[in-house]
């Protein structure tokens, strides 16, 4: 019973070290409802960070842009290509959606495993990437759903619907499925995603916290930019889909 | 061990199943039933609830179960939708004007703009090429213009040159005539005074000539 509860203390011990808090949430109560608090706080880091480079980089364009300028334009002419190998010709107008979707869920992403969130003590759970939570995957995935209809709908109006029976009539119920099955795997790939890959980072801490979780979190790195990456080429592919005129 | 390590599986699992439950009902685990607004309200509840969850799933297979961790678990509630939600989709949708706005519309236009005039600058350097064979043409008709000129200047001074060549050769030519008929007219007067004197000459002659044949009477 002596060593049983002498574990116990070290169990214990581990966990306050290892910190691993999962689907615990720091509550805030605004009007009767129940927010996140640590998602706000983390994503308002993301947006200040997005905004605040841009405009600083932006803000006086050189004909021969300097570093940062450079950068930016690298990452504007990377996202117009992905638009426009998804969407077409007509992608002009959904490059900032794509854009942001790529660039806010980027930032999360490497914010989760680059910024030292764990420094800042919260009263209950703790700060990690905004995609760690299931209501941001949710959230931008269902954008991408309103997305997507809207494009179908713009272009082509109330016709837009005939491509629920398009190839033939049988596939309607399948066609229905896939507009509750896309968001779906939209959000829950890029939130399990990263819940794994920062469970992993501190499982991993908790048992040998030297040099061995060090590949794993250059992987979780480059998972993050792929789960970006895939997000926000997927959300350019249902909307080039529904806007492609069926033949 | 084995007895262990299944009693571990047992305990944890209704653990997991509650997660994606995202009411929250009361759990079959007495210990773990605590209603989730209680403890929303009660942030700072007397035991400090750090959770265990996944690694609790994982490390209690090593060390042995307890019921006293168990208190410490609470439900995790991975699944918890609330008015996070559409709060981050306002949030999204904000960034993405904002971000319109600041970054992607005026680089994109200053971009385009740029591409627009480096391909004009390109499309003007073809252009000069017929530019430049304009100004060869210019210079040819110059370099021809610059050789008429010169041979024109060469036959007039050849002309020029074999007019005084000419000329002084005229002028010696008569120099020489003049002095011919000079010396020609010269020589014509002492002929002609020569025959003169000659004649009053012959005349004496003649008498004495007449007067030695002729004898005297």
């Amino acid at each position: 019973m002596n060593v049983l509860s002498c574990s116990t203390n070290t169990l214990k011990g581990l966990y306050d070290i290892s910190g691993v808090e999962v689907g615990q949430h720091f509550y805030w109560q605004i009007g009767g409802f129940q927010v996140h608090g640590q998602v706000l706080i983390t994503s308002w880091v993301v947006i200040a960070i997005l905004l605040g480079s841009a405009s600083i980089a932006v803000r006086n364009p050189q004909t021969i842009p300097n570093a940062g300028q450079n950068f930016f334009e690298y990452v504007l002419e990377f996202i117009r290509d992905v638009s426009k190998t998804q969407i077409g010709e007509e992608y002009g107008p959904w490059v900032p959606f794509i854009g942001t979707m790529f660039l806010f869920i980027f930032v999360s992403n490497w914010s989760g495993a680059l910024l030292p969130w764990k420094i800042i003590q919260l009263p209950h759970g703790e700060l990690a990437a905004p995609t760690n939570d299931i209501n941001t995957t949710v959230a931008l995935a269902l954008l991408t759903s309103v997305a997507y209809f809207y494009a179908g709908l713009s272009k082509k109006g109330l016709s837009y619907f005939s491509k629920y029976i398009q190839p033939t009539p049988i596939l309607l119920p399948i066609n229905i499925l896939e507009d509750f099955t896309k968001p779906l795997s939209l959000s829950f790939r890029l939130f399990g995603n990263i819940l794994a890959d920062e469970l992993v980072v501190v499982v991993l801490v908790s048992l040998v916290p030297l040099v061995v979780p060090i590949p794993v979190m250059f992987l979780g790195l480059f998972t993050s930019g792929i789960q970006a990456l895939i997000f926000a080429t997927l959300a350019a592919a249902y909307i080039g889909e529904s806007m492609e005129g069926h033949h | 061990m084995a007895n262990v390590i299944m009693a571990s599986s047992k305990t944890q699992i209704p653990v997991s199943s509650s997660l994606p439950t995202p009411i929250p009902k009361p759990s079959p685990i007495p210990q773990l039933s605590l209603p989730k607004p209680k403890v929303l309200s009660i942030p700072s509840s007397s035991v400090a609830l750090k959770s265990v969850s996944v690694i609790g799933a994982a490390a209690p297979l090593l060390l042995a179960p307890l019921p006293a961790l168990a208190v410490e678990i609470e439900k995790a509630a991975l699944f918890d939708f609330n008015l996070t939600l559409p709060i981050v989709m306002g949030e999204f949708l904000l960034l993405m004007f904002a971000l319109d706005k600041v970054y992607f519309s005026p680089l994109g236009k200053f971009m385009d703009e740029r591409d627009a005039a480096i391909k004009e600058k390109l499309s003007s350097v073809k252009d000069t090429s017929q530019e430049v064979k304009q100004l060869e043409e210019q210079a040819a008709a110059i370099m021809k213009a610059a050789r008429a000129e010169i041979s024109a200047a060469l036959n007039k001074m050849k002309k020029e040159t074999q007019a005084e060549v000419e000329e002084k050769l005229r002028e010696g030519r008569k120099k020489v005539e003049a002095e011919l008929q000079e010396a020609l007219a010269n020589l014509e007067r002492q002929k002609e005074e020569t025959v003169k004197a000659l004649d009053s000459q012959i005349a004496a002659l003649s008498q004495d000539i007449v007067k030695k044949v002729l004898p005297v009477e």
